[in-house]
């Protein structure tokens, strides 16, 4: 009865009514932030009196919005690498190793994503502030690297659980060096966990605000640090351009998940 | 490939139980990053706490005894708490319709809820601040409907934290609670239907009570992530609303003032820790993200 929907009678209705609200409240902003970053209204009126590109002109013509594309993006891309290696190395002993604790040291490494940001942004700035770190890539790498770990083992340890070990031992077996016979055996077969891993932890740095906030100086910050400071000043729509652009990377990464899931399946 | 002979099985055997033995070394790396770059210095802010500036309880003393800080500590739990209310009424409904309606449409919200949940946290406050102020189109659209004939204050103000969290935590009360109702066997209501229940008693004593563990489950993941959220409150929250992410960053950054610093990450620390112990204890697994 409640739970088959054509026997729902009048409350069918209710529930859709009430999940296509939901659904237009969640959809709505993000169509309205593109729909105004190509208004010709500073003050984001809607709907616009015309269209116009000048925001994204702006965007692209001022330095300081590039170079902090730039540096959320080698940020991201070092912070994914170093993610996905020591996650894959920590799964490989968490999954397969045989010591006392391991459980514990598996809750120990998923901490970071429980503890709330500001409380590791803060210790950090800190301890940074102590060794110099602050303002630097190095910096921000490590502080990104604390978060998205946490992504990498859960996807990646999820996957070598799902991996059957005698196809490896096989290969062994069959002469195989053991490095041999991971990398050529194990690694491929996991390939959608490190997949996932990397995306997770691509995302992770490439959006996060806080830790950003606290590791910036005026001379090196993220997207999300200068949409920040930007966004303290005024809401400009160069904002909504930038966020345009971001949610365009945003659904380009979804889609290629979504593609690299049904080629998967396939 | 050539036979192998006895004793190279014997080498090899043995090449995959050294491998075992020395398994611990490879959680070593992601070991020192955590600890020396997340337990020690979140260890030495909890020890300013009662170091700085002189040794003793004085910090704590400070931030429990003062109106000031202890409003802020309510404003956060029920600022934390408003949302995980509203974000239950909405998400069971949305839920429950996601269990049960065509998969084709059901995909389609699958998929906003998705791109919702991926897009920067940034654009999305930044959007809601666009919308939400005087001039912005929810107050644009309420006066051309003629139902208000002043702008109404939405931004800087409970109103605009409630709605801005309420945006973020929707999808982390619906997937999960969606997994639960998926999980309930259609045949109990129908049951229930044969021996004479109205719809009404269907829901009330079967149905929401089988979903109660996913609500709790969820309600205490959104309260717990809400408590210690930064950017949102700060950004559509007004000084008069202060939550407590923001006190820390502000005795911190503006007042340099790590001893109350420390004591209020604390404060923060131990609360979450606790909510987060009574989940696991409740439900064996949590899963939880706060930024």
């Amino acid at each position: 009865m409640l739970l088959n929907f054509d026997r729902l009678g009048g409350w069918k209705w209710i529930l859709i009514g009430i999940t296509g609200l939901t659904a237009a409240f969640l959809i709505l902003p993000i169509v309205f932030i593109a729909a105004l970053s190509f208004g010709s209204s500073q003050w984001l009126i809607f709907p616009p009196p015309a269209w116009t590109l000048k925001w994204y002109e702006a965007f692209f013509a001022d330095p300081r919005w590039l170079e902090a594309a730039g540096t959320s993006f080698s940020i991201a891309a070092m912070v994914t690498v170093l993610s996905v290696l020591i996650g894959l190395v920590a799964s490989f002993g968490l999954v397969r190793g045989r010591f006392i604790g391991k459980e514990g040291l598996r809750a120990l490494f998923l901490t970071p994503m429980i503890l709330p940001v500001v409380v590791l942004a803060v210790a950090l700035y800190a301890f940074f502030l102590r060794i110099g770190l602050n303002g630097t890539v190095t910096g921000f790498v490590i502080a990104h690297l604390v978060v998205a770990l946490p992504f990498s083992i859960l996807s990646i340890t999820n996957a070598l659980e799902g991996f059957d070990k005698s196809i490896e031992d096989a290969a062994v077996l069959c002469g195989a060096s053991p490095l041999e016979a991971k990398l050529r055996i194990t690694l491929p077969s996991i390939s959608h966990g490190l997949f996932s891993a990397a995306v997770f932890s691509f995302l992770t740095s490439w959006d996060e605000v806080v830790l950003a906030i606290f590791m910036a100086s005026p001379t090196l910050q993220t997207l999300p640090v200068k949409i920040w400071s930007t966004l303290r000043q005024d809401l400009t729509p160069v904002i909504a351009a930038a966020s345009t652009l971001l949610i365009v990377v945003t659904i380009a990464l979804m889609l290629l998940v979504a593609l690299l899931r049904k080629g998967l399946k396939s | 490939m050539a036979l192998l002979t006895e004793q190279d099985n014997i080498t090899a055997v043995g090449k995959i139980r050294t491998v075992r033995s020395r398994n611990f070394a490879l959680t070593v790396p992601a070991l020192l990053l955590l600890v020396v770059f997340f337990i020690l210095p979140v260890v030495a802010l909890l020890l300013r706490s009662v170091m700085e500036p002189e040794l003793g309880l004085d910090n704590y003393r400070a931030l429990l005894g003062s109106t000031t800080y202890l409003k802020i500590f309510l404003n956060t739990f029920s600022v934390s708490a408003l949302v995980t209310v509203v974000t239950l009424a909405i998400g069971f409904p949305v839920a429950w319709a996601l269990a049960i309606m065509p998969s084709r449409w059901a995909s389609i919200v699958f998929a906003i809820l998705l791109l919702s949940m991926w897009t920067n946290l940034l654009t999305r406050t930044y959007a809601w601040m666009v919308l939400l102020q005087r001039t912005g189109v929810i107050n644009k659209t309420l006066m051309g409907l003629g139902l208000i004939s002043e702008p109404l204050p939405l931004v800087n103000n409970l109103v605009g934290v409630t709605i801005g969290m309420t945006y973020i935590m929707l999808p982390f009360i619906i997937l999960p609670l969606y997994g639960v109702i998926r999980k309930i066997d259609p045949a109990i209501l129908q049951a229930a239907a044969l021996c004479g229940a109205t719809r009404w008693q269907a829901l009330t004593r079967i149905l929401i009570p089988l979903a109660t563990p996913g609500m709790v489950s969820g309600a205490l993941m959104v309260f717990v992530m809400s408590l210690g959220y930064f950017v949102t409150p700060a950004l559509l929250g007004g000084t008069a609303n202060m939550m407590l992410a923001e006190l820390i960053a502000q005795f911190v950054q503006s007042l340099v003032n790590w001893g109350m610093g420390g004591a209020a990450a604390l404060v923060l620390l131990v609360v979450t820790l606790t909510l987060y112990a009574v989940q696991l204890r409740l439900f064996g697994t949590a899963r939880m993200e706060g930024r």
